[in-house]
């Protein structure tokens, strides 16, 4: 015990006296946090949080004006109409207003004729900007749609001579449509996305200063003086575990502490905390074994610093951007979204939103966990077959 | 302990078809220093290396006494010390640090562990430099606590690894005035060198090797009995040609 604690404070200092390998446990995952919680707060938002602007163009005021009035709502908002069409699709080129419904003159005649099947259905046309958000053009082309039913069904009950008050057609008036999400809110918001996603990140980056030492030990002869006087390698690959391991604790901590201080200290929504922590401290411990043994693993295969910096750095960075740490993975097809269950950041991930995010049990982390655990020992096991079957040096037991 | 005997000793890397010691036979008596001799490439290194323990897999025997050297420094670890070519230690630790890092390792502790650094850095002379970065330290402080590391576990076995190497002539004098009054009271010093005038100043016998094989060994004085010098023995046993 007393050569494990040699080794764990030797590591501590060694860490202590790299600068730039503390900013990059530190200040590189906690600068991500603030820099992507703040830049794609819109996008975690969805439809209903980004406004787009509409206006309508119709030859009837009165008409213009009650289409306006319908459409207006959950995240659109009714602009000024341009004098035409023209005007209106030189607006739209420049993205103000982001959509206008333009109304043929005859459209109310039309809605307003009996209906029959056999004839096509009235026409509208809808001016949209490009840059505008597929789900949220749907939504808008969905409202546009049941608007114009609604106004069809208030013509067709004039005909009948029933009389209804025009609010029953009102959409926003047709049911009190309450949403439900079980669990938590489901997908996450900005900042429970990218504290957990960029602490990952930042977590796996173990890689680069336990790889940079080991080849610094094995480079100088460090390591053959170490097995000279008879440290066994599988105690030299533990003595870098403890050490990392309240590296990648503090991580935790200081991370959280970020999305819960710094990201609404810029302007963004604050981290709400977990109910559970010895989840989190759990799923913390299970993450920070894989991201070790990696490390440990990266650092017995590499012969030089720049080996260990390139499989250390393009490996995390390609594990990152398939398991949905730089892009969330409920925005990726679905090919990807399955590709992305190779990426032990993605079990991570989706280990840490069991508990930030959906306020899950033991056994809604357990699966990944498991998985976690299960990568830590077999990368741990690699490194030490890597080892001894390079025999770079010889175990003195 | 007694005489380091070595006995038909044979190794070849795995995956390399050369064998780079090739039935190799020494006799290293306690109490001296023994010269080991060889161009670039020679199996100095590896042979270090294998009483070292960094190595497996080779043939032969090695005992130390009556005893194999395996079991000794199975039985006593630290036995043997190792002053490698490299600048073995850490460079971002101060000089205190190294030394109680690999004093820690050996399994020294509290006052014994403070005695023993206090020893070895009093002996190296770096007590001036126990609060410095090892890696900012001169090349002759770097070659100064490489020996006071080696030194830590007061080992009856020390391998020194051309330990003179990159260093200024008064530290080069420092460090074999050092080395040979390390010799005697039981201990056994391998020392490699490329440097003839160092092992005709502080070694008592010598072996020259090349090529895996011992092409000579004895008393310094037996083998330049003719009045040759260690130099022009050296070149007429391993050929002028160019190693590296």
């Amino acid at each position: 015990m007393r050569r494990l604690l040699a080794l764990w404070e030797k590591e501590c200092l060694a860490l202590s006296r790299d600068v730039l390998g503390l900013a990059v446990l530190f200040l590189m995952p906690a600068a991500f946090i603030v820099v992507m919680s703040l830049a794609l707060s819109d996008v975690f938002k969805g439809g209903a949080a980004r406004q787009a602007e509409f206006a309508v163009i119709a030859a009837d005021p009165k008409l213009a004006d009650s289409l306006e009035r319908n459409l207006a709502g959950d995240g659109f908002r009714s602009a000024p109409a341009p004098a035409d069409e023209a005007a209106a699709r030189d607006g739209v080129r420049r993205g103000t207003p982001s959509l206008v419904l333009v109304v043929p003159r005859d459209f109310e005649r039309a809605l307003s004729a009996p209906f029959d099947a056999r004839d096509a259905p009235p026409k509208l046309t809808l001016l949209a900007d490009p840059v505008l958000p597929p789900t949220q053009l749907l939504a808008f082309r969905q409202r546009v749609l049941g608007v114009t039913l609604s106004l069809r069904v208030a013509a067709m009950m004039r005909r009948a001579g029933i009389a209804a008050n025009a609010d029953a057609f009102d959409l926003k008036r047709a049911a009190t449509l309450s949403v439900e999400t079980i669990g938590g809110s489901g997908r996450p918001s900005s900042v429970q996305q990218n504290v957990p996603a960029w602490l990952i990140f930042g977590m796996f980056f173990v890689v680069m200063p336990i790889s940079s030492l080991f080849v610094v030990e094995r480079r100088e002869g460090t390591l053959a003086r170490l097995v000279s006087l008879r440290v066994p390698f599988s105690m030299l690959l533990l003595g870098k575990v403890g050490p990392y391991f309240v590296v990648n604790l503090a991580q935790a901590v200081l991370m959280l502490l970020a999305g819960r201080t710094l990201v609404p200290w810029f302007g963004g929504e604050t981290l709400a905390f977990p109910a559970r922590w010895d989840l989190l401290a759990a799923v913390t411990a299970c993450t920070s074994f894989a991201a070790i043994g990696w490390g440990l693993l990266v650092a017995v295969c590499s012969r030089t610093l720049e080996q260990a910096t390139v499989i250390g750095g393009v490996g995390n960075i390609l594990a990152a951007a398939v398991g949905g740490i730089m892009v969330p993975r409920f925005v990726m097809p679905e090919a990807m979204q399955k590709l992305s269950e190779v990426s032990p950041m993605a079990w991570a991930l989706d280990a840490f939103h069991a508990v930030i995010l959906r306020g899950g049990g033991a056994a809604d982390i357990a699966a990944p966990c498991a998985k976690l655990l299960a990568l830590a020992t077999a990368l741990f096991a690699a490194a030490l077959w890597v080892h001894y079957r390079r025999r770079v040096l010889t175990s003195a037991q | 302990m007694g005489t380091l005997n070595v006995e038909a000793l044979s190794f070849r890397y795995p995956g390399r078809g050369e064998t780079v010691l090739d039935r190799v036979t020494l006799e290293i008596p306690a109490g001296g220093i023994f010269g080991l001799l060889g161009p670039n490439g020679a199996g100095k290194t590896t042979l270090i290396s294998i009483f070292a323990g960094q190595l497996r897999g080779a043939t032969g025997s090695i005992r130390a006494g009556v005893e194999p050297l395996e079991a000794l420094r199975r039985r006593r670890p630290h036995s043997l010390g190792l002053v490698p070519q490299e600048y073995a230690f850490y460079p971002m630790l101060t000089c205190a640090e190294n030394l109680r890092f690999f004093g820690a390792v050996q399994g020294l502790a509290g006052a014994r562990l403070k005695e023993r650094i206090a020893a070895a850095a009093g002996f190296a002379r770096i007590e001036s430099a126990l609060a410095r970065r090892a890696g900012r330290l001169s090349g002759g402080l770097k070659r100064r606590l490489n020996l006071a590391i080696g030194l830590l576990g007061e080992p009856e076995i020390l391998l020194l690894d051309e330990p003179t190497v990159g260093v200024d002539p008064q530290s080069r004098a420092f460090l074999l005035e050092s080395i040979r009054s390390l010799a005697g009271a039981g201990r056994t010093i391998v020392y490699t060198s490329h440097y003839m005038e160092e092992i005709e100043a502080i070694c008592d016998r010598v072996a020259i090797i090349d090529h895996g094989r011992v092409l000579v060994s004895g008393a310094l004085s037996d083998v330049t009995r003719d009045g040759s010098g260690l130099q022009e023995l050296f070149m007429r046993l391993t050929h002028r040609s160019l190693r590296d």
